[in-house]
């Protein structure tokens, strides 16, 4: 062969392409890294409902239209260090969910929250995301899961509390004999603090819209009355036959599970 | 290395022999100081927007909106039209942003597409490539570059009439308007997808959150307009772009624009074969300017020009 400079250029070119492909292709996975069995995301009966947009958006008709995917508030998010807003694919609502791409959301909550800056409303240019107070964003609700939360399960926590950047006014405690049992009330924002800041593997708090909260609202207060009101025989089978082997199992969650 | 130059002599002799118009715009140079200067602002901006990946508050953002030094907010121009027809409402940060938009424009007229937007850096690399590929003789000549030389008279560009431009972007907008959504500017936007692929690519190697089919389609988006460019040059920018035609109506009234001075002119034509977007020019050489919708003041007539830049002029003042 010939060998030229053009040659070796071409070759080092092609060497070098090479290396970063194979360096992004995804690596297979660990076995033992990965759960056996079980969901990976708590609550995995209640769909998030959408995708969570930044705060100040306007009503979701009104952002779609408004939006213009120029990617202000992306890169505000990253020089603001919290790298929370992401663009959005397309949706999985079939043909409509077409027009869902390109506008901003929350993609990875529990790498990524939103830290509640307010730098991304300031700065919007088309007027999509409207400044508002820090307590009267309208992102997202966060509902904890019971059966994983540590606080339900015989343990004091409070991570998520400590985390939480409204404090008080968001968590209700409901001290007992099994544990401080944090419940979150509607003045949550959904800033997906809490989310990140939960030590169980793959975290124990999921967000989802306020419009999706309003439906199941119903359901889950049921659901948290009912644990309340419960003997402590009954308690006491829940936890220890259902509760703590899903927890112990999620020990082993591997992280960043989103992306 | 003296195969080389030899090689490289040869390939200017031919160039410059064998100028085919309107095809082969990529040979021919000289006066190389508007080039350079358009070439240094576009890099200019695209390494202020870099800056922002470095956490500094800058210019933050992408073509179609952006924010300057963290106080100043730019949207473009047939951005907002598409976000009123779509919403049909109006905000105050929308009109804030587009006011000095409409400032610079009214001074620099359709200097945009020239002189900021990346795609007519990104085109003219492709009519340079082209114009090396040209078929030199038939001996050479390989099936796959009579292919080539065959699909560049494929599209007659001159058969389009240059008004239906205006009819696109009206429809644009209707569609807009039916839709509820921003349809051009969030789908199908050269700058949108441009800034997408140079976000997105900048954050996938940074690990950050991103999703990757952003990433593939609108690296397809912009793959489909260098490849639209091969086969039809510069139709994206004369007539499809609804970007552009909306700046083009800014030429009506902005204080740069095209000069003439009398006499000198030696009837070569080559300030119109070198002109991108096919601006007629010799007509109007009698008079003392030229309003073209089309003109995107990147000087490459005056450095065409035969004369040097006596006879053609870019600048505010008349002469």
């Amino acid at each position: 062969m010939n060998f030229t400079r053009r040659n070796f250029l071409k070759i080092a070119a092609l060497t070098a392409g090479a290396t970063v492909i194979a360096n992004k292709l995804p690596v297979p996975a660990n076995p033992d890294d990965t759960p056996s069995a079980g969901p990976n995301e708590p609550l995995p009966h209640i769909s998030t409902g959408g995708l969570i947009r930044p705060p100040g958006a306007l009503s979701e008709k009104l952002f779609m239209a408004k939006c213009v995917s120029c990617g202000v508030c992306v890169n505000v998010c990253h020089v603001m260090k919290y790298d929370a807003v992401a663009t959005s694919p397309f949706g999985k609502g079939g043909l409509w969910g077409i027009f869902e791409y390109g506008i901003p959301h929350i993609k990875d909550m529990r790498d990524f929250p939103c830290g509640l800056c307010m730098e991304c409303p300031k700065h919007c240019p088309t007027g999509a995301l409207q400044k508002v107070e820090k307590e009267n964003v309208a992102m997202g609700m966060a509902l904890i899961d019971l059966g994983l939360c540590f606080g339900w399960n015989g343990d004091v926590c409070l991570s998520c509390s400590k985390a939480c950047p409204l404090g008080a006014k968001v968590f209700d405690f409901y001290n007992g004999e099994w544990g401080n049992q944090p419940f979150i009330n509607e003045a949550c924002v959904g800033c997906g603090l809490c989310v990140k800041y939960c030590p169980l593997g793959g975290s124990a708090i999921k967000v989802v819209t306020k419009k999706q909260y309003q439906n199941v609202k119903a359901s889950y207060a049921g659901e948290f009355r009912k644990l309340l009101a419960m003997s402590n025989e009954e308690r006491y089978n829940i936890v220890y036959s259902q509760n703590l082997p899903n927890i112990m199992g999620r020990g082993k969650l591997i992280e960043r599970e989103y992306r | 290395m003296s195969v080389s130059t030899d090689r490289d002599s040869q390939e200017s002799g031919v160039r410059s022999q064998e100028l085919n118009p309107p095809f082969d715009k990529g040979g021919v140079g000289g006066f190389f100081k508007w080039s350079f200067l358009r070439r240094f602002v576009l890099l200019g901006i695209i390494i202020l927007f870099l800056l922002q990946f470095f956490r500094m508050k800058v210019l933050v953002g992408g073509l179609t909106g952006s924010l300057a030094v963290w106080s100043l907010n730019f949207i473009d121009v047939f951005a907002w039209l598409e976000t009123l027809a779509a919403s049909k409402s109006f905000t105050f940060q929308a009109l804030l942003a587009v006011l000095p938009v409409i400032g610079i424009y009214l001074i620099f007229g359709r200097a945009f597409c020239g002189w900021v937007c990346p795609m007519d850096f990104l085109f003219e690399l492709v009519s340079k490539i082209k114009s090396r590929q040209l078929p030199v003789g038939a001996i050479h000549e390989s099936p796959v570059q009579k292919i080539k030389a065959r699909a560049q008279h494929a599209v007659p560009l001159q058969n389009i009439p240059p008004n239906i431009g205006y009819g696109i972007a009206a429809a644009l907008l209707i569609i807009s308007g039916i839709l509820g959504v921003p349809f051009f500017t969030r789908y199908l936007s050269h700058l949108t997808n441009f800034f997408m692929v140079f976000n997105s690519s900048v954050f996938l190697a940074l690990d950050l959150p991103v999703s990757k089919t952003v990433l593939i389609y609108s690296g397809a988006v912009i793959l489909s307009l260098i490849l639209l460019e091969y086969f039809a040059p510069r139709l994206w920018c004369k007539i499809l772009c609804p970007v552009g035609t909306t700046y083009g109506l800014f030429n009506k009234l902005s204080l740069l624009k095209l000069r003439f001075k009398e006499g000198n002119c030696g009837e070569c034509n080559l300030c119109e074969q070198v002109c991108y977007m096919d601006v007629r020019i010799t007509p109007y050489l009698d008079q003392p300017g030229l309003r073209d919708t089309n003109c995107i003041y990147c000087g490459r007539c005056v450095e065409g020009c035969g004369t040097k830049g006596k006879l053609i002029r870019m600048n505010f003042k008349s002469p």
